[in-house]
């Protein structure tokens, strides 16, 4: 039903589809009535939600999304989008919504076993971020659709068939949902409303067209919770339960609104929970897809070629096919900013490379090792378990990697750290004063960038312009290091005799 | 209620019972300020149910009555022509066969049929020609969940995924795109559920025990056709395991998503440069089936800088024709997992099985290397490829006829392929990184299904808790197969 109502016409219209056809495929009078038991309060609440919808002529943007329980068929009868959520997360499923299309008004309708039980990790981040969905929250104090069982908003002393001697102390009180969501920083209206008279199904209509409309209004999140009637599982008449939940529910679930930031006469910001609220902080622009802009921004705007010092040619000297080579030190070091620049290197110079690192499980100072191999085609095994070149930068690393050097390999130590290394008769061995060359260049942080340098000048793996210009290019935004890098990647050269 | 007002001041509404809808409950009774209606007597033919009755006669409109009824249409206001009117259909339809009135008339419904959406085309635009990059596996994942036209990603924190995750969080707000950080694994795959279902490309970085997270969420998109990119960047297990790589899912992407009839796309890049084509060709079949896909990496290679060439043109999606997008054109339009009646239920399962068939036919990728001659062909994906085809290249310099067959899809597992080297196979020896044999289980399952039951000896080279298989542990198994007595 849209937005018709013609002038002879006394009914609202309301967001409903003219006839149910997803209900029983809409046989009988299935086509025209909803499935809840005769005087559930699910009925009249959505009522007030379709004729708010159009009252405030937001049908065709609007998405309903139901959950599971006795509100997971409201896309029988909502005429909106319509998504059907799992169990507890249909908060998060709007929030899908929200973020994929900001401009469309998303409301999660949600009963207490959802909401309340499985679903409350998705409720409380999803109330918290304050992104503007709108929540409607039934709360009928048990589980309608699994056939009356206990809900977290079930009273004490209330007997359902899961608490059948009524709900004792060992099961906790039941939850005060809407005094909990105002009293998070996101949401800007939360109040609890009934349906038990006029006069309040007449305020609980205004509190669910009020949240829409905060939500139309780009001011963030609201959430309306609705005492809601069950006859069928409190196992007494309709009228009944209408007293049933102004006598009993009542006292437990104050009505009124628990947080309105944009309450008549209210200041901005009145009313808030704690610390900064958030309002009005939902306003998206569309994505980029700028072809020119999207490239700058996964690359960095890296589209430089290179020059190819070595002519493509690969160091064969080392291994005809593929070099493999081993960084290892602590954290902090700088074995992986080396590693990759050695990984660098080789790509500009038309060679394939790889380069995987490996940590210890501490955040700062554990072990820290390199894996990089070069080669003229494809890296097939990219892990340097008998490494041709090894680079360490403290004791452990040397005497852990030494003795599995290949054959005629070459191992470049920080002599500066470790003053007696033992001697590896399978390889060149090379001890330069990585940590006390860049202490004298007055930055610590170069030592990597000595050694990169002894290891050009150790293995020739690539000429040192090769080196140098991955390393400019890495520090193409702090071009201020530039020139300590370069002087040390030269005294880690000089290093080697 | 404005809009309960009358229009016509001479004509006083008063509301009208469409009796077949009333279940009877009585809320109206309550509201009802002049005590017009009480509880009926007599049992309506079409519903039985016993409905109210009320009589106008010190009825002053006030609709209260109305506005307490949970039913869509059991009660409305009417004018006396519309009442007089609802009458003569009513007494018109009475006896036997007959049909109660479509309350559309009363309520004033536009009878206008529902928005139907066309068919959108995505766009796509040339890149700019660049040289290669040098990319981290993750990263170069990321990017390609860009260039597909990904602007919503969402996850949880998880070693060793999180790179992605952080190169995400750096580059959606530069591409006016959502990064969100969620509170589970649980919301995150719900979010994409949202964001697929309004026919947008989302995705999530995670690892092992964050995915077991996720698979209901997976079943629930599966069953209402939902696409989204799931990259699981798998970890040691069981429990927590550890953070070191492991192929430890392989049993659950390929037969275990979740519960129901479920299964998705799996795809294994072995190289950050598939890291990256993979992950566009992720997300070109999620849309193609409205269906998850995932992306299986071990941490090795979610780690592993390597050389990555970018592709030509990057993807602006369009919004699918079947979406809820939050719009007049998609109005009509559900997500939706259930099926209430068992034939319908039935019904969509033999719709997802001919999905599923249609993507076995279609969708298979494997990547034969050396195997023309192969004698021993090895069988493994991800960083073990990488090793297993190091290996090949020492047991070819040994003499031996090797060669590596690499799934590239594992579901479906490209069986077809695989059928191709086994004429001249003497030796299968399946490499993999878990304990149980995952990968051999999905080949000797695709084997089976397939009829194929004489086949040579399969043979495995395993580990697992964060060590991978290295190249010398395969060419020593291989080397000690005794090649020459088969």
């Amino acid at each position: 039903m849209s937005n018709v109502n013609n002038s002879n016409n006394p009914n609202p219209t309301r967001a409903f589809y003219n006839k149910f056809f997803r209900h029983a495929q809409g046989a009988g009078v299935k086509g025209y009535s909803n499935h809840y038991c005769p005087g559930c309060g699910h009925g009249v609440a959505q009522k007030y939600l379709a004729e708010s919808i159009s009252e405030l002529g937001i049908q065709d943007k609007t998405i309903t999304v139901s959950p599971v329980g006795c509100s997971v068929f409201m896309y029988y009868y909502m005429d909106t989008g319509n998504t059907q959520a799992a169990h507890g997360r249909a908060s998060v499923t709007a929030l899908g919504h929200k973020f994929a299309n900001p401009g469309s008004v998303v409301i999660s309708y949600q009963g207490d076993g959802d909401l309340a039980s499985i679903g409350l990790a998705e409720i409380v981040s999803t109330a918290q971020l304050g992104i503007p969905i709108t929540v409607i929250f039934i709360n009928n104090a048990i589980y309608g659709m699994t056939g009356g069982q206990m809900a977290p908003t079930t009273l004490m002393g209330q007997r359902t068939s899961t608490s059948p001697n009524g709900r004792q102390p060992i099961m906790g009180a039941p939850f005060k949902i809407a005094e909990l969501i105002s009293n998070l920083d996101g949401p800007v209206y939360v109040e609890r409303v009934a349906l038990f008279n006029a006069k309040e199904r007449t305020k609980a209509k205004k509190a669910i067209k009020k949240g829409l409309k905060l939500q139309m209004e780009n001011k963030g999140f609201s959430f309306i919770e609705v005492l809601a009637e069950c006859p069928t599982h409190l196992k007494i008449s309709a009228l009944e339960s209408e007293k049933w939940v102004q006598e009993k529910m009542l006292p437990m679930f104050p009505l009124g609104v628990k947080k309105d930031l944009f309450a008549e006469g209210a200041e901005a910001g009145a009313g808030a929970g704690t610390g900064a609220t958030h309002t009005n902080n939902f306003n998206l622009t569309a994505p980029t897809f700028d072809a020119k802009k999207v490239f700058d921004i996964v690359t960095g705007g890296n589209d430089e070629t290179v020059p190819r010092y070595a002519k493509g040619v690969f160091p064969k000297h080392l291994d005809p096919k593929d070099v493999s080579m081993k960084l290892a030190g602590s954290g902090g070091d700088g074995a992986q900013t080396a590693a990759m620049l050695i990984a660098q290197s080789a790509i500009n110079e038309g060679h394939d490379a790889t380069h995987i690192p490996s940590y210890g499980p501490e955040s700062r100072g554990g072990t820290s090792y390199a894996d990089i191999h070069v080669a003229a085609e494809e890296v097939l095994s990219p892990a340097s378990p008998t490494p041709q070149i090894l680079i360490a930068f403290n004791g452990p690393s040397l005497m852990k990697f030494g003795p599995t050097v290949a054959n005629g390999g070459i191992i470049i130590y920080d002599s500066s750290v470790v003053t007696n290394a033992p001697s590896f008769k399978q390889a060149k061995v090379y001890g330069v004063p990585f940590a006390e060359i860049a202490v004298k260049l007055g930055n610590a942080m170069v030592k990597n960038i000595v050694a990169l340098g002894a290891l050009q000048a150790a293995s020739k793996l690539y000429p040192e312009e090769t080196f140098l210009t991955a390393v400019k290019t890495a520090l193409k935004s702090k071009p201020k290091f530039i020139e300590v890098n370069e002087k040390a990647f030269r005294e880690g050269m000089k290093a080697i005799h | 209620m404005t809009a309960n007002q009358q229009k016509n001041p001479k004509e006083k509404a008063k509301p009208f019972l469409f009796s077949e809808f009333c279940k009877g409950c009585g809320r109206c009774i309550e509201a009802c300020p002049k005590n017009c209606i009480v509880i009926g007597q007599d049992i309506n033919t079409f519903t039985g149910l016993i409905p109210i009755k009320i009589s106008l006669e010190n009825c002053i409109g006030c609709s209260l009555c109305v506005n307490a009824c949970p039913e869509p249409y059991a009660l409305a206001m009417s004018t006396e022509e519309m009442r007089e009117r609802e009458e003569r259909e009513q007494s018109k339809n009475k006896g036997a066969g007959a049909t109660f009135s479509d309350p559309s008339e009363m309520f004033g419904l536009d009878k206008s049929p529902l928005p139907k959406a066309k068919k959108a085309i995505d766009e796509e635009m040339n890149l700019p020609i660049s040289g290669p990059q040098i990319l981290k596996g993750n990263y170069a994942s990321a990017i390609g969940a860009i260039l597909s036209g990904c602007r919503h990603f969402y996850g949880y924190p998880i070693t060793p995924s999180t790179e992605g995750a952080e190169l995400m969080a750096k580059l959606m707000p530069q591409l006016d795109g959502i990064f969100f950080q969620a509170v589970s694994e649980v919301a995150t795959v719900n979010i994409m559920y949202g964001t697929g279902g309004a026919g947008l490309p989302s995705m999530t970085f995670t690892s092992s025990p964050g995915f077991s997270l996720m698979v209901e969420g997976i079943s629930y998109m599966i069953g209402s056709e939902i696409p989204g990119v799931f990259i699981n960047i798998m970890r040691g297990g069981p429990g927590l395991g550890n953070i070191a790589p492991e192929q430890s899912d392989i049993k659950l992407v390929c037969n275990g998503l979740g519960h129901g009839n479920t299964h998705a796309v799996v795809l294994a890049p072995s190289t950050p440069q598939e890291m990256l084509d993979l992950t566009m060709k992720a997300f070109e079949l999620s849309f193609k089936y409205r269906n998850p896909v995932i992306v299986v990496a071990d941490g090795y290679l979610g780690q592993m800088t390597g050389k990555v060439i970018l592709p030509k043109k990057l993807k602006k999606p369009a919004i699918p024709e079947w979406a809820v997008y939050g719009d007049k054109e998609h109005r009509a339009n559900l997500m939706c997992s259930i099926y209430l009646t068992e034939k319908d239920l039935e019904d969509h399962n033999h719709y997802l099985d001919r999905k599923y068939d249609e993507i076995k036919k279609n969708e298979q990728m494997a990547d034969l290397y050396k195997c023309d001659d192969a004698e021993v062909i090895i069988v493994a994906c991800n960083t073990p490829a990488q090793m297993a085809k190091g290996s090949v290249a020492d047991l070819r310099s040994k003499g031996v006829k090797a060669g590596l067959f690499r799934p590239m899809t594992l579901w479906p597992f490209p069986i077809d392929k695989f059928k191709t080297v086994l004429p001249r196979a003497r030796h299968i020896v399946v490499v993999e990184a878990n304990s149980s044999g995952q990968l051999e289980d999905e080949l000797r399952l695709n084997l089976n299904r397939s009829q194929v039951t004489v086949h040579p000896p399969i043979h495995n080279v395993r580990r697992c808790g964060g060590i991978l298989p290295s190249q010398q542990e395969i060419t020593e198994k291989i080397l000690s197969l005794k090649l020459k007595e088969v």
